[in-house]
């Protein structure tokens, strides 16, 4: 079983207010300044929780399509994944896109979107995301 | 970011489920400033713990089985009964809460810091 944790901080209104992601268990980040203009309007330099959705799932699926790919005997040597994450204030998380760009030596176009597929199927974000009503995946090799 | 600091010591490197629980709490944060002001008892501070638990549940392989919210602040106006309501519409109204819902046990615990 594994733990991580993040503490936030809030102050003064929705609107004019501001937030702090104060730290995370790692210490890998922290602290970032989050807005709520920032996170429906132009970011200004500043993260959003849909943001770290992102993140959270395009290091998850690479993760997933790396395994995926070594266990096939054909490891990658780079994967370059973007997910873009719509968020319609009032409405919610809408959908989220995969883009993946491999280079992996032996395989096919056919096998790596396979391979990406499975990654996008089976990678623990995108289970605990799978009520977001589309998740589209765009896979290619570089060539 | 690496397998082995996903799951064991992070030694300083951070993860999907840390990045979960930092957009869990943000999210959560904003929603309960958002009700509390709504409820006509405007937040001065809140802070907000999240805590993303992965396991290897039994032929699913890892899976986010729970995501666990803990707030607290001040809100000048507000008692244990309306910090509690506002937390729980909070819960209800913050997107992620509501997609994580689906897959895995979302808990959320309120304290009003009284006084001040």
């Amino acid at each position: 079983m594994t733990q991580r944790t993040a503490n936030v901080t809030w102050s003064g209104s929705l609107m004019d207010g501001n937030g702090t992601i104060e730290s995370v268990d790692s210490g890998a980040f922290g602290p970032l300044e989050v807005t709520w203009a920032s996170r429906t309007e132009d970011p200004k330099g500043l993260t959003s929780p849909e943001e770290l959705i992102a993140a959270a799932h395009a290091a998850c699926f690479s993760m997933a399509l790396s395994h995926g790919l070594a266990q096939a005997e054909t490891p990658p040597s780079r994967l370059d994944t973007s997910a873009t994450v719509t968020f319609v204030p009032g409405t919610g998380i809408t959908r989220i896109a995969l883009v993946v760009r491999g280079s992996v030596p032996g395989i096919d176009a056919t096998g790596f979107a396979e391979a990406a597929a499975a990654a996008k199927e089976g990678c623990p974000v995108s289970k605990a995301l799978a009520a977001v009503p589309e998740i589209t995946l765009e896979a290619s090799l570089a060539s | 970011m690496t397998i082995a600091s996903r799951v064991g010591d992070p030694e300083g490197k951070t993860s999907p489920e840390e990045l979960l629980a930092a957009a869990h709490a943000t999210c959560f944060v904003t929603s309960l400033g958002s009700e509390l002001a709504s409820a006509g008892t405007p937040s001065e501070q809140l802070e907000v713990l999240c805590t993303i638990t992965m396991d290897e549940v039994a032929g699913m392989g890892h899976r986010i089985v729970s995501s666990a919210i803990s707030a607290r602040g001040s809100a000048p106006g507000a008692n244990a009964a309306s910090f509690a309501q506002a937390a729980e519409a909070a819960d209800a109204g913050c997107p992620f809460s509501a997609l994580i819902k689906a897959s895995a046990t979302v808990t959320v615990q309120a304290t009003l810091e009284e006084g001040s």
